[in-house]
């Protein structure tokens, strides 16, 4: 279905070969994922499956690629649409309508089909992706995981016979994660449609790959079977890591696998270990009677929250449970919030200036909405100045997050890591008493997120601070939060140390919990720390 | 889903409703109008954003006579009449002959602004009601085909502005979590430029989207259920030409959507 061949690419104004000499084929219903660390060139090779690349943004390419026996030399992007579906990052960036269903026909308009059949396959695609209750729904008012499925319908309509997409689960909770790519594997077997994926979160999609491309940061890729990429690779989820600690002679894909693989280890007796005490500190953050509503609508409701010295909380809950709304309010943001929110005994909406910077600390999720400056040494220097400490103290603490960034650099061409680590030291200059991060690790890779996790540990440790995530990362927060708190439809439903309230829900459950069950263990340095030497 | 009367509609008939209180030229007339036009407006409201559109003319048509008003009382050409009070006089210079600031004011001043003041309120106001009952999009699906690919573009531009007015927020918000002043040209410029930087990485994405879903690649384009012209719309439009004949027809024009609702559609 698509035959790479020989294929190089080299970007104007650049001397790293994003990929090179690259050949592979991909068969027709073939779910092939590719991997690789951020900036790795995974996009590229996503888009020169329909000549996106280096149509539209330039670029030298070597060699030639063509889907269904048509090069991308030979023809414009639009040419293949009938052909090739393609989902981007962020699906809102692309849409060009305002309800569902004039989205979905937007394609198909264009390649002047008959209005019989557009019907027909609309309705067709609505019932497949279950959209038909938000037909007329306007696009802005969807929640991520519907516009997610909104964005794939709109590709599927089309039936294309190559769908690709890029990082399609980043912004989604586990459970709509699993909604979509269960569909995504429905639709290979059932209508042998070809997928092909790139994702960071390898835990949620590498049991349906039948194939992994792995590509490394100098061009370099190799293509092959996911046990035996899997073997070798620094990029694997948590459950291969687990069977490597293990020292089983074989890697497992799912829960299931490695489960049945483990069946020795997990029938021995292990000392119970007793759980650790927490000696809570002062606390620092007093939450009563929150409520907020926006448009006489009801989305949080809080009675009575604490939050102490030195905690790392982590908000969880699915996509439009009141997470950022929570945080918003914490923040002292949310001009829609009713209650009382202090911290050290001050109420945050009022914190403003340098008073705001020395207590609370707060990173959004596009980290770039905090950064303006041209490069990143006019940003550090004007923090300094921000925040009246040293000059140099935001860029050694930069430093200290990803060493080597050069200060020349335009913040904007920083990877999603180093930019975060950026918008991190900024605010961190003027040591707040509380950091909350909304989103921390979208797009970022397990090596961006291990930094971050150990940046962050640290920083609650040492100088006793709290820290406050919102996230969907289960893996995460099993590496990382001391405690978790879990909104469901705007009521905190579980509030309780981490390993209690991610053990009590399957789905929010991390993998090696999954795999070790019965037995507590959260992650795989958990279970290293049980073996009896 | 509810059977809406074509977008043409709505707009022929503000507009004969328009231009019949400019010929009627009758403040009560004018008035009663306006009151009947914001009741089809209120029996027809949607959840949308366009529907806000009448709620803002009537902020402008506020102001239109607010300051009509006051141009009224302050500057003006003095005519006889009754004197209501005295305002303290400006003196000009000479070269500005026949304008006066400030002096006597008449109480048929007053009255005669008010007067041209509604009625421009009024004409305001039926535009914008005709612009919140209709979604520009439909509005748009009714061009013809050879324009309709250029109107594609404008109107997806236009959806641009709705997340550029929402990103400025976000953006502005973050700037201020961070302790920074709000006001300022240097604030303005913070903002700017991440606002900028980021309209620009989004309209490449949307080009590319729009390109590898086949946009302007085939040289015809066809429609997804297309917007029909029905006896009610007929009605509509009769209704608003023979408004013409009398300013009295002109009431039963302003109602007659009213009688066109709840047509409920069951199957397509």
């Amino acid at each position: 279905m698509i035959v790479f061949s020989n294929v190089s690419l080299i970007y104007p104004n650049s001397t790293r070969t994003v990929i090179e000499d690259l050949s592979m084929s991909i068969a027709e219903g073939e779910f092939v994922l590719v991997i690789g660390p951020t900036g790795s060139g995974k996009s590229s090779l996503l888009r020169l499956i329909n000549g996106l690349v280096p149509h539209h943004t330039g670029g030298i390419l070597a060699g030639d690629i063509s889907v269904n026996g048509i090069s991308t030399q030979s023809v414009k992007p639009g040419g293949l649409a009938h052909l090739i579906g393609i989902v981007g990052q962020n699906p809102l960036n692309g849409f060009v309508a305002d309800t569902v269903e004039e989205e979905l026909v937007f394609g198909m308009e264009a390649l002047n089909l008959p209005a019989e059949t557009m019907r027909k396959r609309v309705e067709e695609i609505l019932d497949l992706l279950s959209l038909a209750p938000l037909r007329n729904r306007s696009i802005a008012t969807l929640s991520g995981g519907e516009q997610q499925r909104v964005a794939i319908g709109s590709a599927l309509v089309m039936h294309p016979k190559v769908l690709v997409l890029d990082e399609p689960t980043s912004a989604l909770d586990p459970i709509a994660a699993e909604e979509v790519l269960s569909i995504l594997h429905r639709l290979v077997h059932d209508l042998s449609l070809t997928v092909v994926i790139a994702e960071h979160k390898l835990e949620r999609v590498i049991q349906f790959a039948d194939r992994i491309i792995r590509i490394n940061d100098l061009g370099a890729s190799e293509i092959g079977k996911p046990e035996e990429i899997m073997k070798t690779s620094d990029i694997a989820p948590p459950i291969v890591h687990l069977a490597r600690a293990l020292g089983l002679n074989e890697v497992g894909l799912t829960v299931r696998e490695v489960r049945r693989m483990s069946e020795d280890f997990r029938n021995q007796q292990f000392e119970i270990q007793a759980p650790v005490e927490v000696i809570p500190g002062r606390e620092i953050i007093r939450i009563s009677k929150l409520e907020v509503s926006y448009a006489k609508q009801l989305v949080l409701i809080a009675n009575e929250i604490s939050m102490n010295e030195g905690e790392i909380i982590a908000i969880m809950g699915r996509n439009g449970a009141g997470k950022s709304s929570l945080l918003r309010a914490i923040a002292g943001i949310n001009s829609h919030a009713k209650g009382s929110i202090t911290i050290a005994g001050m109420e945050t909406a009022q914190l403003k200036g340098s008073l705001r910077r020395s207590h609370i600390a707060f990173v959004p999720q596009e980290p770039s909405d905090l950064l303006y400056a041209q490069s990143v040494k006019i940003e550090c220097s004007q923090a300094d100045k921000d925040n009246g400490v040293e000059s140099g103290v935001t860029y050694a603490l930069l430093n200290e997050l990803t060493p080597n960034i050069s200060t020349h650099v335009h913040p904007r061409d920083l990877s999603e890591g180093q930019r975060l680590a950026l918008a991190l030291s900024v605010v961190l200059s003027a040591k707040p008493l509380v950091l909350i991060l909304d989103e921390p690790t979208r797009g970022l890779d397990y090596q961006a997120k291990k930094s971050l996790t150990k940046v962050l540990i640290n920083y609650a440790k040492v100088l006793k601070q709290t820290i406050i995530l919102a996230t969907h990362d289960v893996e995460l927060v099993a590496e990382l939060a001391t405690r978790v708190i879990f909104i469901a439809d705007g009521e905190i439903v579980a509030d309780g140390p981490t390993i209690e309230v991610l053990l009590s829900s399957p789905a929010f459950a991390p993998q090696v919990a999954k795999v070790m069950s019965p037995a507590r263990w959260l992650t795989v340095a958990d279970v290293i720390k049980a073996i009896p030497k | 889903m509810k059977l809406k009367p074509h977008p043409l509609t709505w707009w022929i008939w503000s507009a004969a409703l328009a231009i019949g209180i400019a010929r009627a030229n009758n403040f009560w007339h004018s008035i009663l109008i306006v009151g009947l036009v914001s009741l089809v407006v209120l029996q027809n409201k949607e959840d949308a954003p366009w529907s806000k559109s009448f709620l803002w003319s009537a902020k402008v048509a506020l102001a239109v006579i607010m300051i009509r008003l006051f141009i009224g009382i302050v500057i003006g050409v003095p005519i006889p009449g009754t004197k209501l009070f005295t305002l303290p006089h400006l003196p000009l210079p000479s070269w500005m002959p026949g304008i006066r600031i400030g002096g006597p004011v008449m109480l048929e001043r007053i009255t005669s602004t008010l007067h041209e003041a509604v009625i421009l309120a009024g004409i305001i106001l039926i535009l914008g009601a005709a612009s919140s009952l209709t979604s520009p999009y439909r509005l748009l699906r009714t061009l013809p085909i050879y324009i309709y690919e250029v109107g594609v573009a404008v109107v997806i531009a236009t959806t641009l502005l709705p997340q550029l007015v929402s990103s400025v927020y976000r953006i502005r918000q973050a700037q201020k979590l961070r302790g920074q002043k709000e006001r300022g040209l240097a604030a303005w410029k913070r903002v700017a430029i991440p606002v900028l930087e980021e309209s620009l990485a989004r309209a490449l994405d949307l080009a590319a989207a729009m390109d590898s879903r086949g946009y302007g690649y085939s040289r015809k384009r066809s429609r997804y259920r297309p917007i029909s012209w029905r006896a009610t719309d007929s009605i509509v439009a009769l209704a608003s030409i023979a408004s013409f004949i009398s300013p009295y027809l002109l009431f039963f024009c302003a109602v007659i959507p009213l009688g066109l609702r709840s047509r409920e559609l069951v199957n397509r």
